[in-house]
């Protein structure tokens, strides 16, 4: 709880101060109160202690919705009339890129931290048939090259938005951390049980340039957080299912624990600029219209369910229990359940958001409907 | 042995109408450059590491990736994956550093939180102007965080994937970087005195625009600001006036060690490699070395961290003489990070780092 700031009763003693260390040679123009000085801000440790979002006060918490902040001066900082504008920021609009809980989802994502190397149960990994095991190294192998998207991508646009947004900055740099090891715990399920890598997928190689090729932050996050990783997620969540020991549960577990909040800043950001900045919605709906190819189609090439592909194959054999045509057949309707899946969350991600009109009104691909309705 | 070929179509359709084969196509299931690979639990408590995961044919780190896209190194490639943009850094010696996939399991196991690990409730109290001056320093290391945020971040897009060591270390440091930058926002925040003057941003730009190479960013922001940096916060672990101020520089400590043991590591793989690379990174850390000292002639920083270790304003020509300490042991942190990497300075230090060294008074005091 903060105390009333008297910034008032510390003038006097200031000019005292200053007029003291002139005499002594020193300048000292800088050494004055703020506005919000003396406002002692007490942590509560049982309440998750001294959080990002407790410490919003006074000018430090204004968010301008339209930052000029170009030498990448701390927000509420005061400005040197000789800094350098070396802020190439292209994102200097709130609606942009705000969302309203990125400090809570930052937070989060520190106190969830884990770690690959202790964390998961490796000495419970048993020899499995060989099939079980190119399946889940191709898995693997898919999963550790999508990693790098999520983790580049994002990188990218931290360097373009103004400090004065730190708070998305601040989630997105904690996502680039949660990718790296999502790739790093991949890689070391592909050689962890004696196997090894196996195939890069075709389609991530030629799409994955989707994402990076946005232009705009929204688009980029549409098709990562909304769809891409959404995909993804509603894969880990079945991890239970397609698990082979406790150290993959754990792997999924955790994994999907990340992606949870990935998938949350895109529907948190998507909602914040639906509300604050309709006249943009008709362009989303737009982006959500080729999202949505992808997600019949395959075109974006994030999801390891899509059909025809080696990820979806390996999908078939680990539901199923392994390559005999008997079980991967009951495999492969198991993982067209899993698409059943990610259509609805993906249907119900974007009424979140508040773009949830595009399934009333005939907007939303036709074949989203079959899906849900199968 | 598992089947292999492609299963006809059938009669079944999917909920969008299109058939779906009888079976999935399995021409994938013996793509591998190398197979029956088992990688070790670290046998002392270290779990499953990175570095254990590169043995056989995956342990060969080639010097150039010929890939623009993000083929995991020593996955089997896909016949047409062609350039995805972005990735232009692909030689080793652009980029690579051994202790990379150490200093990458070790930052994931030091992990901690600016919100539970350090006592906030220690940081009040304090003198209203030895307050302010931690509050100016919170907000100029604030600054050189986010602004080292946005450089590691910025590059990642441009390093080749097959070089993965570096890119988790990079994502470590990005992480780490951060933390500093709120943790330094909290600490000025929790008495309300909150963020001061910018930093003068001299630094800023010269670790902001390296169009010359990732290597050179690295020479700017870890040879020469983190050295500074690390310094202040070895400084402010043992003087800091409050324990909280203490905690929180010393947690940064080994964030900060983490970042440089890289720089060097990589620097001098550099150099190893590429002998001729010296030349040029002995004239940009001249660049480097003249934007550090233009930025300290500007006397707010050490004007603050006089009045942080004198105590206060009255105490701040005692405090000016730590101060002076503090600027020497940069220089010799400095200069020991190039030796480390091959990168004798001693020969060509710039003047004003020579002035450093000699502990005498670096920042020149405006008259009264």
């Amino acid at each position: 709880m903060a105390t009333e700031a008297k910034p008032e009763k510390y003038i006097t003693s200031f000019q005292q101060l200053m007029e003291e260390g002139r005499k002594n040679g020193y300048r000292l123009d800088w050494l004055l109160p703020r506005e919000t000085f003396g406002a002692r801000i007490d942590s509560d440790p049982d309440a998750g202690g001294l959080l990002l979002q407790d410490i919003d006060r006074g000018p430090f918490a204004e968010i301008p919705d339209w930052s000029n902040n170009m030498s990448g001066r701390p927000r509420g900082s005061l400005t040197r009339a000789n800094a350098a504008r070396v802020g190439n920021y292209s994102i200097r609009t709130k609606g942009d890129i705000w969302l309203k809980n990125a400090s809570q989802l930052y937070e989060e994502a520190v106190q969830r931290q884990w770690s690959s190397a202790v964390d998961v149960p490796w000495e419970t990994m048993e020899e499995l048939p060989d099939d079980i095991e190119r399946a889940e190294c191709q898995l693997a192998t898919f999963l550790t090259e999508v990693e790098f998207v999520a983790g580049d991508v994002p990188g990218k646009w931290i360097s373009q938005t103004t400090p004065d947004y730190y708070e998305p900055r601040m989630f997105l740099i904690s996502q680039i951390m949660d990718e790296a090891r999502h790739m790093d715990v991949f890689r070391k399920r592909a050689f962890a049980n004696g196997g090894g890598l196996m195939s890069q997928t075709t389609n991530v190689a030629l799409s994955g340039g989707a994402i990076d090729s946005a232009r705009d932050f929204t688009e980029m996050s549409a098709r990562l957080h909304i769809s891409g990783e959404g995909l993804v997620l509603s894969i880990f969540r079945m991890g239970e299912r397609m698990s082979y020991n406790a150290a993959e549960k754990a792997i999924y577990r955790l994994a999907a624990s990340d992606e949870s909040r990935h998938v949350a800043f895109g529907v948190m950001h998507l909602q914040y600029l639906s509300q604050t900045d309709p006249q943009r919605k008709e362009e989303i709906h737009s982006y959500l219209d080729e999202i949505e190819l992808g997600l019949i189609a395959g075109t974006g090439g994030q999801n390891p369910a899509q059909r025809g592909t080696p990820s979806s194959a390996a999908l078939a054999i680990l539901l199923g229990g392994g390559s005999d045509p008997t079980l991967m057949a009951e495999g492969a309707q198991i993982a067209l359940a899993v698409r059943q899946r990610q259509v609805k969350e993906y249907v119900q991600r974007v009424k979140v958001a508040g773009l949830g009109e595009r399934f009333e009104n005939g907007r939303a691909n036709a074949t989203l409907a079959a899906y849900v309705s199968a | 042995m598992v089947q292999q070929q492609h299963q006809p179509t059938g009669g079944k359709r999917d909920p969008g109408g299109d058939p779906v084969p009888e079976l999935p196509d399995l021409s994938w299931i013996d793509k591998t450059l190398g197979w029956g690979i088992k990688a070790r639990v670290e046998p002392f408590g270290g779990g499953m590491t990175v570095d254990a995961l590169n043995i056989g044919v995956y342990a060969e780190v080639p010097d150039h990736i010929p890939f623009r896209n993000r083929l995991p190194r020593g996955a089997y490639p896909a016949p047409g994956a062609g350039s995805i943009g972005g990735y232009y850094l692909q030689d080793k010696h652009e980029q690579w550093a051994d202790c990379a996939g150490r200093l990458y399991e070790e930052a994931i196991s030091r992990r901690w939180s600016t919100a539970t690990d350090i006592p906030w409730e220690t940081a009040h109290g304090l003198n209203d102007d030895v307050e302010l001056a931690i509050c100016q320093l919170a907000t100029e290391l604030s600054q050189h965080a986010s602004v080292e945020t946005e450089v590691i971040s910025g590059w990642l897009q441009n390093l080749s994937p097959g070089y993965h060591e570096v890119k988790l270390f990079l994502s470590t440091a990005t992480y780490d970087s951060a933390r500093m930058f709120e943790g330094y926002r909290k600490r000025a925040m929790v008495n309300g005195g909150g963020m001061m003057l910018e930093s003068p941003g001299g630094m800023n730009r010269a670790i902001l625009e390296t169009y010359a190479g990732w290597s050179q960013t690295v020479l700017g922001m870890w040879f020469v600001r983190n050295s500074l940096d690390t310094t202040i916060l070895r400084y402010l672990a043992a003087y800091g006036p409050t324990e909280a101020d203490r905690a929180l520089a010393a947690r940064l400590i080994p964030d900060r060690m983490r970042a440089a043991a890289y720089a060097t590591d990589h620097i001098r793989f550099a150099i190893s490699k590429k002998p001729e690379l010296a030349i040029g990174f002995q004239v940009w850390l001249g660049g480097v070395e003249y934007a550090q000292a233009r930025d300290l002639r500007d006397p707010v920083l050490t004007e603050a961290l006089a009045i942080i270790f004198g105590r206060g304003v009255a105490g701040m020509d005692d405090g000016m003489t730590v101060v002076r300490r503090l600027l020497q042991d940069f220089v010799k942190t400095y200069l020991s990070r190039c030796k480390q990497a091959n990168l004798d300075r001693s020969k060509s230090l710039s003047g004003s780092f020579q002035v450093m060294l000699s502990g005498m008074p670096a920042p020149p005091r405006p008259q009264a």
